[in-house]
């Protein structure tokens, strides 16, 4: 395949396996990896939707229609990016590791815990964490964020993160509190994935607004918890 | 081969239109599809005032469809006009506007407000919400309350009035000549089908609204039968609308009565749902050897002797 435009870091793809009318709608997904010809997707099994995509083999025609949404901004030169993510909210900040970056992810069990190799291969600064402490700190990635942060001592630490919504509450929590910076890309439920439907809106202090296209990244200072 | 119809006064170069709410206000849509090819652009439905809408969760898919609780989120009368009217107008394409109010005197400014510029080509009424000055009663599902509003629009309006018929009613029939006799030009049918889902697991129910409106291929024999039952009861025309995905759902409508049709959940699903339905439309002609759209409208051929 030919990717028209190239997606950043945080954009995602509406992907359909099935060309009947059961299950309907397409599927989001955050872009993982990619180049001039390859896109490549983190799919957790949920539902029938993903079992499709699933049983597809190599030479099957899958519907494809993306780069959409945002993305995350680039830290500034003074800032100092630590990625967070829980479970399969790791394909949206993976994008975004480079020599050294420090993240904390974390996941309910060691099987849940992703792409590790292909982490290590970027970074060494990983903190991992499990919700059964089957590997690594027991608890969730923003119980080790807010333990660790301090004795990191980078200098102005922002925060790039994803992963499911207890997670989310208690990182905004976090932030609000301290007053650090911080982007979240969100995911809710959507149907056309280009702006039209208003299906998949998130409160925010300027009303609600659309996770596929003001999103799916948002800046912390926006979300209304 | 003769593509155009007629929505009353208002000529279609081609009989596929956009449902309102699943279209945007046409921008959207303007990278994946040229506006211009389609029959005509009905945009998401305008109040007088910009409502907020419904908290989330709004959507969740069910067995080939999908329930949507927006809320009727829009931008309002005004904002539409000054920031996206502008754009529609450079696609030589007609412009409908839906609307709907709280009131019948809500309708009515709406109404007056959205004849009074240049670039808006017809005017579409949800009657499918509540009516707040008579206990919450839906205007659709009321043959007396559906009445004052049509004729109450229709004094204010020279433009083509379309009535937008709720599906959540005993006699779609009777509603549609309410509508005719209050002085439409015509009549779109169907509106979402209210429904619920449930989440097993917690309890609660998949939307936050509760209760949503049902739409998609799941729907589409009932917007069949109804325009059916429509079409041997007005004179007026009719646009159907209800789980279109291709060319062959719009003949199927058009078989049924319908002289437009009007594609909706499908945009959610392809964004070049509309034009994919016109060249699917135009292949079932080509295959049966029609020159002319309007010749299948109600061409239906039955046997019972009794209706």
């Amino acid at each position: 395949m030919q990717p028209h435009v190239r997606p950043v870091p945080g954009q995602f793809y509406l992907l359909r396996a099935s060309e009947t009318l059961d299950p309907l709608l397409r599927r989001p997904f955050s872009i993982l990896m990619w180049d001039d010809t390859h896109l490549e997707f983190l799919i957790r099994l949920k539902g029938r939707g993903t079992h499709l995509l699933r049983n597809m083999r190599v030479g099957d025609r899958i519907d494809v229609l993306g780069p959409l949404g945002n993305g995350y901004p680039d830290p500034l030169k003074d800032e100092t990016p630590i990625l967070v993510a829980g479970g399969v909210g790791i394909a949206s900040v993976f994008p975004l590791l480079h020599a050294g970056t420090r993240l904390f992810y974390g996941a309910m069990n060691s099987a849940e815990l992703y792409l590790l190799d292909d982490i290590k291969k970027l970074t060494g600064n990983i903190f991992i964490c499990t919700d059964d402490g089957s590997k690594g700190f027991k608890g969730n990635a923003v119980e080790r964020l807010i333990e660790s942060l301090d004795d990191l001592a980078v200098a102005k630490p922002t925060i790039y993160a994803c992963g499911p919504e207890g997670m989310i509450a208690a990182l905004l929590k976090f932030l609000s509190e301290r007053g650090i910076p911080g982007y979240i890309s969100f995911e809710e439920r959507m149907a056309c994935g280009i702006g039209a439907c208003l299906g998949c809106v998130i409160k925010t202090v300027q009303g609600y607004k659309r996770v596929c296209k003001e999103g799916p990244v948002f800046n912390v200072r926006e979300i209304v918890c | 081969m003769n593509l155009s119809v007629n929505i009353g006064k208002l000529g279609l170069k081609n009989p596929v239109m956009t449902a309102s709410g699943t279209f945007g206000y046409g921008e959207e849509y303007a990278e994946f599809v040229d506006l211009a090819s389609l029959g005509a652009i009905v945009v998401k439905g305008l109040s007088l005032l910009p409502r907020e809408g419904n908290p989330p969760p709004r959507i969740v898919e069910t067995p080939a469809g999908m329930l949507n609780a927006i809320g009727l989120q829009n931008i309002g009368v005004e904002s539409f006009i000054e920031e996206k009217l502008p754009f529609l107008r450079q696609f030589n394409v007609p412009v409908i506007a839906n609307f709907f109010g709280d009131s019948v005197d809500e309708y009515v400014a709406a109404a007056e407000r959205l004849s009074d510029v240049q670039g808006i080509d017809g005017l579409e009424m949800n009657i499918s919400c509540p009516n707040k000055q008579a206990g919450w009663l839906v205007f659709g599902t009321d043959p007396e309350v559906t009445s004052e509003v049509v004729s109450a629009v229709r004094k204010v309006t020279g433009l083509p009035l379309i009535v937008k018929l709720s599906p959540n009613v005993t006699d779609i029939a009777l509603m549609a000549r309410v509508a005719e006799d209050a002085g439409a030009d015509a009549v779109s049918l169907i509106n979402t089908l209210s429904g619920m889902a449930i989440d097993i697991k917690t309890r609660r129910p998949k939307l936050a609204n509760i209760t949503g409106g049902l739409s998609g291929p799941a729907i589409k024999p009932i917007g069949i039968r109804m325009v059916w039952d429509v079409f041997r009861a007005v004179n007026i025309p009719i646009i159907g609308s209800g789980g279109i995905m291709d060319g062959d759902d719009a003949i199927e409508y058009m078989l049924a009565g319908a002289a437009a049709v009007a594609v909706g959940t499908a945009n959610f699903v392809s964004p070049t749902a509309t034009v994919d339905v016109l060249s699917g439309i135009k292949d079932y002609m080509t295959t049966n050897g029609i020159k002319d759209i309007s010749s299948i409208k109600g061409g239906l051929i039955w046997e019972r002797e009794d209706l």
